[in-house]
C-alpha cells in the first residue's frame, strides 16, 4: 500500500525534476553571458509571471498566451490517450484560425452569436482535418504520424495562400486579412494585455475533456483501445470508430485554439501566422503528462518562460530571448530522458518504502 | 553424499511490489541429484534461482558451491562457479543457427575465430558427447519449442556447468516433447551432473527427481525424498491447505446445441490455412475438449469463433443463430465469454484498474452505464463481489491489477466471463502457468458453469486436463479435426497418436455423434 501511494507522486515528480534538471543545466548557459544566474532567474520569474498593478501585469500576458498552447495540448492529449499518434494540431490550428479570420468579417451577426458561431465552425473544420488520418488509419492502415506530417506542411502553405489572396485587405503593407467585426470579438479581462474569455473556455475545456477520457464510456472506449488493441478486440470496443472520434475531437481542439487565438487576441489573420503553436501543444502534452491538469500547468509554465526571456532577459539582462526556448527544450530533453530519474525514483521509492516499513513492525 | 549446493538465510525484500520474495530461505541440493523446486505462482522460486545466477543481489543470505563459499554478484560469477541456467523464455536470437546460439559470447579458441565448419563440428561433437542430437546449421526460428529448449541446454553444458537450473522447463512443451526432456534430465543426472527443475505439476516431480523442496510464501516450507512423499503431500504443502486434484464431477446432462461450427476454415496471420473445414458441436450442459499440440490451428479456430478473426469459409452459430459476421460484442450479447489463452496481452489491459478490466465486455449495460456515464459506484461494487465470490486475493476495487500473480490474474478473468451466467463459454488453455490450488479453482469453475447449463468449448494443450474436465474430445492435428474419443475409456497413448497424426482405428473412433 505505502507503495502505491509513493507511486502516485509520479505523475508530479517527473516533471518537476525535469524542469529543476533544466534550470540547473541552464545556469551554465547563463553564466557563459556573465550574468549571476540568481539575477537571471529572478528577472526571468519577474517578467513571466510578476504583477505590479492590475494593468501592468506579466502573469495575464502570460495566460494569454497559455491559451492556445492549452487547446493544442489537450488535443494532443486525446489523440495519444486513444492510442493515435497524430501530430496534426499545427494544420488543424491553422485551419481554424483561416475559418475565424474569414468569418470574422465575411457574415454579419448580432454579438455573443457571432464569436460562438465562429468558434463552432473552426471546430469543425479542425474536426474535418483530424478525420482525414483517422480514417486512413483505420480503413488503410496508413500511419496517421505520416499522414499528419504531410497534412500540417499543407495547411501551412494553404493559410499562406489565403492570407495572401483571398482574405487579404490590404494589397501594398503585408499580407494581412482586414480586421474582424466588433461583434466577433471575445471580450477580454482588463486593459493591458488579451487575457479574456478564451482562457475560460480552454481551462473549461480541460475540465470537460478530464470528463470525458475518464468518466464517460465513449471515453473508456477510446482509452482501453489506446492501452491495448488487442484487449478491446477481446471484450467487443469498436476500437476503429474510437479512434475516429479521438481524431475528431482532437482536431476539433486544436481547430478551436485557432479560433481564439484569431477572436481573442489579432483579430485578423496575416503572414506567417504559423509559429509552432501546433507543435508546441505536443510538448506541453507530454511534460503534462498527457494528462488535462499537467496540460494546464505546463502550459502556463510554458508561456511565462518564453515571456520572461522575451521581456525579462533580453530587455533588462540582455540575454538573447532564444535561452528561454532553450530552456524549455533542455526541459523537454529531460521529461524525454525519464529513464535517467526512474532509477533514481525507484531508489528514493525503495528507501521510502523500508523507512515506513519499519515503523510498522512487519511481522517476520 | 557431498552438497553441490548450499544457499542458507537467503532474503530478498522488492520494495517496488513490497513483498518479501524470499524469507530466510535455506536450499541444499546433493552433489548428482535431480532436485524439483515447487510452490505456488509468486511463491520465490525464480527469485531463489535469479539470486543463484548472479540475476538478482539478496538482502543477505550465503551460498556455498561443493562446500565453498562463493560470491555471486553477475552471471559470469555463476557460470564460472558452474552453474547454469534455463530461463524459462528463452534467450535465443531467431536468425541465428545453432552453432552460432551455443557459442555465442565463448572466448575465441587459440586460432582465433572459428570458421562456421569448425562451429558445426564442434556443436555436433558436444551434442554427440551429451546424447542429445540437435542440428548445428538449423535456424533457431524454424526450430520447435523443445528442440530451442536443448539449444539453450547444450549453451550451458557447453560453458561446463556441473550445477544446471531449469525453469519451468516443461510449461512449454508438448506431452511427447515433455518425455524427451525427463530422459535428457534422468540421463545427466547418471553423468553427474545435478539439476534443480521448477515446476507446478507434480506429477512431474514424480517422475524426474530425487528430492523435492516447496516453497511457500517466499519461505522454503520443507524438502524430501521424492521417494517419502506423495503428489497430496507436496499439494497440501505448497498451498497449506487440502487440495482438490480430481474433479469431481456429475453425470453430463447435455442439452440443446449451444454451439455450432460447420465446415469453417481459417487462416493464420501470416495468410497460410490453420484451420481447414472443421465441423463439431457443443451442447448445453457439457464440455467439449479439444486436444492437440500447440500450434495445430486451436489459436486461430477460437478467435473465429469468439469473433477476433474472420473466418475463411464456413458457418458458426451461436444459440440457434447465425453468428458467423457477427463482431466481438453482438456475440458476447448473444451469450458468449471467451477465457483466452494470453490473459496478459489480451484477456487483461494492465495499463489500467480492476474495475475497468471487469467492465470491458458489459460497460453498456444500465448497470454501469448512466447516460453515457460510467456509474463508478456499480464498477465499485461490482469488482468487489468479483473479488469476494472468486476470492481474488491481494486485489481492491479500484486498484491496479499488474502486479497480481498469474493465478490472481486468472480469477479476474474468469470472473468477468462468468458473471452474468454465459450459455456458451470458450476456455482456451485457462490453466497454462498456473499452480495446483488455482488449477484447482478454475477447474471448479468451469465444472460448475456447465452444471448451471452452460456449453463450454475446452481447448487445452494439457491432456491430463482435457481428460480430467471433458464430456467428449476432439483431436485437432493440422487444422483439422483428426478424431474423436470418449475421455471415459480413451488412454493416452491413444490420444497422443492422435495428436501425432495418426489415424484413429475405425473401431474407437465412434464417439457419441452431436
Ligand atoms: N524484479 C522484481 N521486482 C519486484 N517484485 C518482484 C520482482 N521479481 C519478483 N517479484 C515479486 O516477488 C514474488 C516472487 O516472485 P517469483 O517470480 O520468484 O515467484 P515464482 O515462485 O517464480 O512464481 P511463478 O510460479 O509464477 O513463476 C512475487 O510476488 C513477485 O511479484
Ligand atoms: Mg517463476
Amino acid at each position: 500500500m505505502t507503495h502505491d501511494r509513493l507511486k502516485q507522486f509520479d505523475a508530479f515528480l517527473i516533471p518537476i525534476l525535469a524542469v529543476i534538471s533544466g534550470l540547473l543545466v541552464s545556469v551554465v548557459l547563463v553564466l557563459l553571458t556573465k550574468t549571476s544566474p540568481i539575477e537571471a532567474y529572478r528577472i526571468l520569474f519577474v517578467a513571466g509571471f510578476g504583477c505590479n498593478d492590475l494593468t501592468h501585469c506579466a502573469l495575464f500576458t502570460t495566460l494569454e498566451r497559455a491559451t492556445p498552447l492549452i487547446l493544442t495540448g489537450l488535443s494532443a492529449v486525446v489523440a495519444f490517450r486513444s492510442g493515435m499518434f497524430s501530430i496534426g494540431q499545427e494544420g488543424q490550428y491553422l485551419l481554424g484560425a483561416v475559418v475565424a479570420a474569414w468569418l470574422g468579417y465575411a457574415i454579419q451577426l448580432p454579438p455573443v452569436i457571432h464569436p460562438i458561431f465562429i468558434m463552432t465552425m473552426s471546430m469543425l473544420a479542425g474536426a474535418a482535418y483530424g478525420w482525414v488520418p483517422g480514417v486512413l488509419r483505420v480503413k488503410l492502415g496508413v500511419n496517421e504520424l505520416l499522414v499528419t506530417i504531410v497534412l500540417n506542411a499543407i495547411a501551412v502553405l494553404f493559410a499562406e495562400y489565403m492570407v495572401q489572396f483571398p482574405l487579404r485587405s490590404d494589397p501594398g503593407a503585408t499580407a494581412h486579412s482586414p480586421i474582424i467585426d466588433l461583434t466577433a470579438q471575445l471580450p477580454t479581462f482588463l486593459p493591458g494585455s488579451k487575457w479574456g474569455v478564451g482562457f475560460i473556455l480552454a481551462v473549461l475545456a480541460a475540465y470537460i475533456v478530464y470528463v470525458y477520457l475518464w468518466r464517460s464510456t465513449p471515453g473508456y472506449e477510446q482509452r482501453m483501445a489506446g492501452q491495448s488493441k488487442r484487449f478491446a478486440l477481446f471484450g467487443g470496443i469498436p476500437s476503429d470508430q474510437a479512434a475516429i472520434r479521438a481524431m475528431l475531437i482532437s482536431g476539433a481542439l486544436a481547430g478551436l485554439a485557432g479560433s481564439i487565438e484569431i477572436l481573442g487576441v489579432h483579430r485578423r489573420i496575416m503572414q506567417a501566422f504559423s509559429v509552432g503553436l501546433g507543435f508546441d501543444g505536443l510538448s506541453v502534452a507530454i511534460l503534462g503528462q498527457t494528462h488535462p491538469l499537467g496540460v494546464v500547468i505546463v502550459a502556463i509554465l510554458f508561456a511565462g518562460v518564453r515571456l520572461g526571456a522575451q521581456l525579462g532577459l533580453q530587455l533588462e539582462a540582455q540575454i538573447p530571448r532564444e535561452l528561454g526556448g532553450t530552456m524549455i527544450g533542455l526541459i523537454i530533453l529531460f521529461v524525454a530522458l525519464r529513464k535517467f530519474y526512474e532509477g533514481n525514483i525507484e531508489r528514493t521509492r525503495n528507501w521510502l518504502g523500508r523507512f515506513f516499513n519499519r515503523g510498522q513492525s512487519r511481522p517476520e | 553424499m557431498a552438497l553441490a549446493l548450499e544457499m542458507t538465510g537467503i532474503t530478498k525484500y522488492f520494495a517496488s511490489t513490497d513483498v518479501k520474495a524470499n524469507d530466510k530461505v535455506d536450499f541444499a541440493v546433493e552433489a548428482g541429484e535431480v532436485h524439483a523446486l515447487v510452490g505456488e505462482n509468486g511463491a520465490g522460486k525464480t527469485t531463489l534461482m535469479s539470486i543463484l545466477y548472479g540475476l538478482v543481489k539478496p538482502d543477505s543470505g550465503e551460498i556455498k558451491v561443493d562446500g565453498k563459499p562463493v560470491v555471486i554478484t553477475r552471471p559470469d560469477d555463476a557460470i564460472r562457479n558452474g552453474i547454469g541456467m534455463v530461463h524459462q523464455h528463452f534467450k535465443l536470437v531467431p536468425s541465428f543457427t545453432v552453432a552460432q546460439s551455443i557459442l555465442l559470447g565463448m572466448e575465441p579458441n587459440r586460432a582465433g575465430f572459428l570458421t562456421p565448419n569448425e562451429e558445426n563440428r564442434a556443436v555436433a561433437e558436444l551434442a554427440e558427447r551429451h546424447g542429445l542430437p540437435v542440428d548445428p546449421k538449423a535456424r533457431i526460428r524454424d526450430l520447435p519449442v523443445g528442440m530451442q529448449q536443448r539449444v539453450e541446454i547444450l549453451k550451458v553444458l557447453e560453458r561446463n556447468a556441473r550445477i544446471l537450473v531449469l525453469d519451468e522447463p516443461t510449461a512449454v512443451l508438448t506431452p511427447q516433447e515433455v518425455a524427451e526432456l525427463m530422459r535428457v534430465v534422468r540421463n545427466l543426472s547418471k553423468a553427474g551432473y545435478t539439476v534443480v527443475f521448477i515446476t507446478h505439476k507434480l506429477l512431474e516431480v514424480v517422475r524426474v527427481a530425487d528430492r523435492v523442496s516447496v516453497m511457500r510464501a517466499g519461505r522454503n516450507a520443507g524438502s524430501k525424498a521424492v521417494a517419502e512423499t506423495t503428489v497430496p503431500e507436496l499439494a497440501r504443502m505448497m498451498v497449506g491447505r487440502e487440495v482438490l486434484l480430481k474433479v469431481n464431477k456429475a453425470p453430463r446432462q447435455a442439452g440443446e446445441v449451444v454451439f455450432a461450427a460447420d465446415d469453417v476454415s481459417v487462416t493464420d496471420v501470416r495468410g497460410f490455412p490453420a484451420v481447414t473445414r472443421v465441423s463439431f458441436n457443443v451442447r448445453a450442459g457439457e464440455i467439449l475438449g479439444i486436444a492437440g499440440v500447440s500450434g495445430n490451428g486451436q489459436t486461430e479456430l477460437v478467435e473465429a469463433i469468439t469473433g477476433m478473426r474472420a473466418l475463411d469459409g464456413g458457418r458458426l452459430v451461436i444459440n440457434t443463430k447465425d453468428a458467423t459476421t457477427l463482431s466481438v460484442r453482438e456475440r458476447r450479447e448473444r451469450g458468449l465469454a471467451h477465457i483466452p489463452e494470453d490473459r496478459i496481452h489480451v484477456g487483461l489491459n494492465l495499463d489500467t484498474n480492476l474495475d475497468e478490466n471487469l467492465i470491458v465486455s458489459r460497460y453498456r449495460l444500465g448497470q454501469f452505464n448512466r447516460a453515457g456515464f460510467l456509474n463508478r459506484r456499480s464498477m465499485r461494487d461490482f469488482a468487489a463481489d468479483v473479488i469476494k465470490r472468486f476470492s481474488v486475493a491481494a486485489a481492491v476495487p479500484g486498484g491496479g491489477i499488474s502486479r497480481l500473480s498469474g493465478g490472481n490474474m486468472q480469477k479476474i478473468v474468469i470472473g468477468r466471463e462468468l458473471a452474468g451466467e454465459p450459455s456458451f463459454i470458450v476456455a482456451n488453455q485457462p490453466t497454462r502457468g498456473l499452480d495446483v490450488g488455482s488449477i484447482e479453482f478454475v477447474h471448479r469453475s468451469l465444472v460448475e458453469a456447465r452444471d448451471r447449463g452452460a456449453g463450454i468449448l475446452l481447448v487445452s494443450v494439457e491432456l491430463e486436463e482435457i481428460l480430467a474436465l471433458s464430456d467428449r474430445v476432439l483431436v485437432m492435428y493440422r487444422g483439422q479435426i483428426q478424431g474423436e474419443v470418449d475421455p471415459a475409456t480413451a488412454t493416452e497413448e491413444q490420444i497422443g497418436l492422435l495428436m501425432a497424426g495418426a489415424h484413429p482405428e475405425p473401431a474407437s473412433a465412434a464417439g457419441p455423434a452431436a
